[in-house]
């Protein structure tokens, strides 16, 4: 496809052109949090701010909880009601490791049984990415395979180029959104000069995680208990890891009901609750370290095995916001064996 | 506008079982008329009182919610209404700070004689409640 | 002080008074701490006192069969003491590190001091009550309580009163409650339908983590009342009504027990102003009760004692 460019002053008005059609939705920022919010017509200033979000944009996907099915008792039986929308939304500012998280996702949800729920939000939202310039310090998508400058699993892809955005439609929905007066073709000499600028963001990702034979030395260590116990010490056994991790999708069904009404909703779980997998007659991870090391061989000995994608983009939201520090990168060194490779500088504080 | 001048607020009493719940079917046997707006509950003792009764009651949609126990020293297991006190007490004050006006949350002692004084705190209770309006806290608006 | 502990703690170990320490350790982000485990002797070195020991502890030893040592700051400490109350734990079970707290830095008001996010600052440090930020190049100093946690400033102790151990060094620069409560106060300046709001707005962000439950020390129930199905109390689903009805019930399920350390509010991923709520609550048992959680291992847990004459004033 044809690389196109805009100028950042016309960005307000290109996206004012897109929300004829789209719900725009950009980073913002409440109570100091940065989610994606609706766009209030006005404001492109979050570029000056704008890192990433706590929240990864999975949620317009697959929501913290969403209304399934609605019934009610009327007088010829029983009502339902699916409830649902068919605004459709425009995510502007994603990130290439939200948006690998947001592939890795699909792949799941595109096999066996069509999740109606997801396949809606999935057709009706377009997502335009945005190259990283100032990575967290608990980032390390670099080691995760992902180039945090480009992306392809979005449908329009933008570079920051100084006074332009280079922009790359890798979808025909995306192609769609390239039209109009405020887009002009790039050259190539400046697609290449945008591409080689944002490309030095890798230098700045410090935090590594090797990858090299790491499903094998999980599937090794899987029954060391000792291993995982220590590992799993300090685990407060949260959702905060999981609900925020752009890969992560488990959820729970539940129905609610009052009288002659009610629903069934969907919403997040978490493997790392104790709950997740209490059965009847028993819980066969009880004990925290079970789960802890479910989560990590999901991620890293599973998934990969079963699809050959890690479940993990290094977006670093779960060493970011852990309460207790708890750190991906540590554990697996320290499970491979490599302890100093993954430790970023140490704190220099002072008391 | 006209749905609020009709409005009448609904109340769930939480009556302990030896005492208020006692003294509010004497109001009955008594034949003494006391405002209908109560709906009542029956709990062993108003020990039992958990705050998440009260807060569900807030939930569904009640406009205060009651709780009634024995007195002081003549609780039929001896020292549950001690325990209500504190809870209720807190409950209340602290529901009050979180912005639910404390008169949604109600408490007397009534024993089981006190059929009169039954009828006057649903009396009041109702009084109290009528100028701050219809619950709706927990209604999602638009 | 991180000395005198590291001494004590390998005294422990080798003597096997204890058979792991609970500490703190270097963390892997800049300006954090993460809890350490140790079992072995020769791991002493890496336990650390500093202004960043922020996490309470005393979460852990729910979980702990066997005698532990434990690194605890005053509300941590006080923490221990309501577990012990609560007859969670045993007192010989556990040997108390106690540390007389400086007041722990809150990074995210030295961000909002430099403007800009923690990886990007390069240095803190502290010297004579005056905080020094050091970033891009750039050196802002200010006063030491201008960036203390709100509970740090609002601490009525500091310095555990039960410990085994207690490691001082460096002093509290002393209570400052107009800072401390100023959230609380604004709230309390606000109309009732305005805080209810205000309280709405915030429990949209909830996402149900329960994060705050998890890290809170006090919240050891088996099962949470939140995990009721049979009756449903509260929906699992993260709607704004389910999601200030769980925490208000928390709070209530808390009084008298938490320390008022901070730590739900901490660890919450949407910047909820939890101590809103729970130090409010601390407040309350006070001034109606004149109890301050943890402060006396003999006394009776909160919610189970009583009076036989008190707050009266409530009922017809």
């Amino acid at each position: 496809m044809a690389f196109k460019k805009t100028a950042k002053n016309n960005i307000t008005k290109l996206m004012t052109a897109w929300s004829h059609d789209f719900k725009i939705m950009v980073p913002t920022r409440k109570n100091s949090v940065i989610e994606f919010g609706d766009w209030d017509g006005k404001d492109v200033d979050f570029w000056v701010w704008y890192r990433n979000t706590v929240v990864p944009p999975k949620v317009f996907l697959l929501p913290v909880w969403e209304e399934m099915i609605r019934f009610s008792k009327n007088n010829h039986g029983w009502g339902l009601e699916v409830p649902g929308s068919e605004q459709k939304v425009l995510i502007f500012g994603v990130r290439p490791c939200d948006a690998r998280g947001m592939a890795i996702i699909n792949d799941v949800f595109k096999d066996g049984y069509p999740d109606y729920y997801y396949d809606i939000k999935r057709r009706r939202t377009v997502t335009v990415g945005l190259n990283c310039v100032q990575p967290y310090d608990s980032c390390f998508c670099t080691s995760m395979g992902i180039d945090p400058a480009m992306s392809k699993d979005v449908d329009v892809m933008l570079i920051d180029a100084g006074d332009d955005f280079i922009m790359e439609a890798l979808t025909d929905a995306g192609a769609k959104l390239l039209h109009g007066e405020f887009i002009r073709s790039a050259s190539a000499q400046e697609v290449q000069m945008a591409r080689s600028m944002a490309s030095s963001v890798t230098g700045k990702i410090h935090r590594k995680l090797n990858t090299h034979g790491l499903s094998e030395k999980l599937l090794d260590r899987f029954s060391d208990t000792e291993l995982w116990e220590e590992i799993a010490a300090k685990c407060l056994s949260c959702g905060i890891c999981t609900f925020l991790c752009p890969t992560c999708f488990c959820f729970e069904i539940y129905d609610e009901s009052f009288k002659k009404q009610g629903s069934r909703y969907r919403g997040w779980d978490s493997c790392s609750f104790k709950l997740y997998t209490q059965m009847p007659m028993e819980n066969p991870r009880e004990e925290k370290w079970k789960r802890i090391r479910q989560r990590v061989c999901h991620k890293f000995e599973f998934h990969p095995i079963n699809t050959g994608n890690f479940a993990c983009t290094g977006c670093g939201r779960c060493i970011r916001l852990c309460p207790v520090n708890w750190d991906i990168t540590q554990v697996i060194a320290q499970i491979t064996g490599t302890m100093d490779s993954s430790l970023t500088e140490p704190s220099k504080n002072k008391v | 506008m006209e749905d609020d001048l009709k409005w009448q607020p609904r109340v769930v009493g939480l009556l302990c079982k030896w005492c208020s719940y006692a003294g509010a079917d004497l109001t009955g046997t008594s034949r003494k008329k006391y405002p209908d707006n109560l709906t009542i509950l029956k709990v062993p003792c108003s020990g039992r009182i958990d705050p998440l009764l009260v807060l569900k009651g807030l939930m569904m949609g009640f406009d205060a919610v009651l709780i009634s126990g024995c007195h002081p020293g003549d609780c039929h297991y001896q020292t549950g209404n001690y325990r209500a006190r504190r809870r209720i007490t807190l409950v209340k004050r602290f529901l009050d700070y979180m912005g639910i006006p404390d008169q949604r949350i109600q408490a007397s002692w009534v024993s089981a004689s006190e059929g009169a004084k039954f009828a006057q705190v649903v009396t009041d209770v109702i009084a109290d409640v009528k100028p701050i309006g219809p619950n709706k806290l927990f209604k999602e608006e638009g | 002080m991180e000395t005198e502990l590291r001494i004590e703690a390998r005294n422990l170990l080798e003597k096997g008074t204890v058979k792991s320490i609970i500490g703190f350790t270097k963390g892997s982000l800049k300006f954090t701490t993460t809890p350490l485990f140790i079992r072995n002797p020769d791991d002493v070195h890496k336990l650390v006192v500093n202004r960043f020991i922020k996490n309470n502890l005393a979460k852990y030893l729910a979980e702990v069969k066997e005698c532990v040592g434990i690194v605890v700051k005053g509300c941590d400490s006080r923490s221990v003491v309501s577990l012990i109350q609560d007859k969670q734990i045993n007192r010989d079970n556990v040997v108390i590190l106690g540390i007389a707290c400086p007041g722990m830095i809150d990074v995210f008001k030295v961000e909002q001091l430099a403007g800009c996010d923690r990886d990007l600052i390069d240095d803190i440090s502290v010297s004579d009550n005056v905080a020094i930020i050091d970033f891009g190049g750039r050196r802002k100093e200010v006063e030491l309580s201008q960036v203390l946690y709100d509970s740090c400033l609002d601490c009525k102790c500091p310095v555990p009163t039960e410990y085994d151990l207690l490691v001082s060094g460096l002093s509290h620069i002393g209570r400052n409650e107009d800072v401390g409560k100023a959230k609380i106060q604004e709230l309390k300046r606000m109309l009732p339908e305005q805080r209810w709001t205000f309280w709405k707005e915030q429990f949209r962000h909830c996402i149900r983590c329960y994060a705050c439950r998890q890290i809170c020390p006090v919240c050891y129930c088996e099962r949470c009342f939140i995990e009721s199905s049979e009756p449903r109390w509260l929906s699992p689903m993260a709607q704004w009504q389910h999601n200030l009805g769980f925490q208000i019930i928390r709070t209530i399920h808390v009084a008298g027990r938490c320390t008022d350390c901070g730590e739900c509010e901490r660890a919450c991923p949407q910047n909820i102003p939890l101590r809103s709520m729970v130090g409010e609550m601390s407040d309350l048992v006070f001034k109606m009760f004149n109890y301050q959680a943890g402060s006396d291992k003999n006394a009776p847990s909160f919610m189970a004692a009583y009076e036989v004459t008190e707050a009266e004033e409530i009922f017809r």
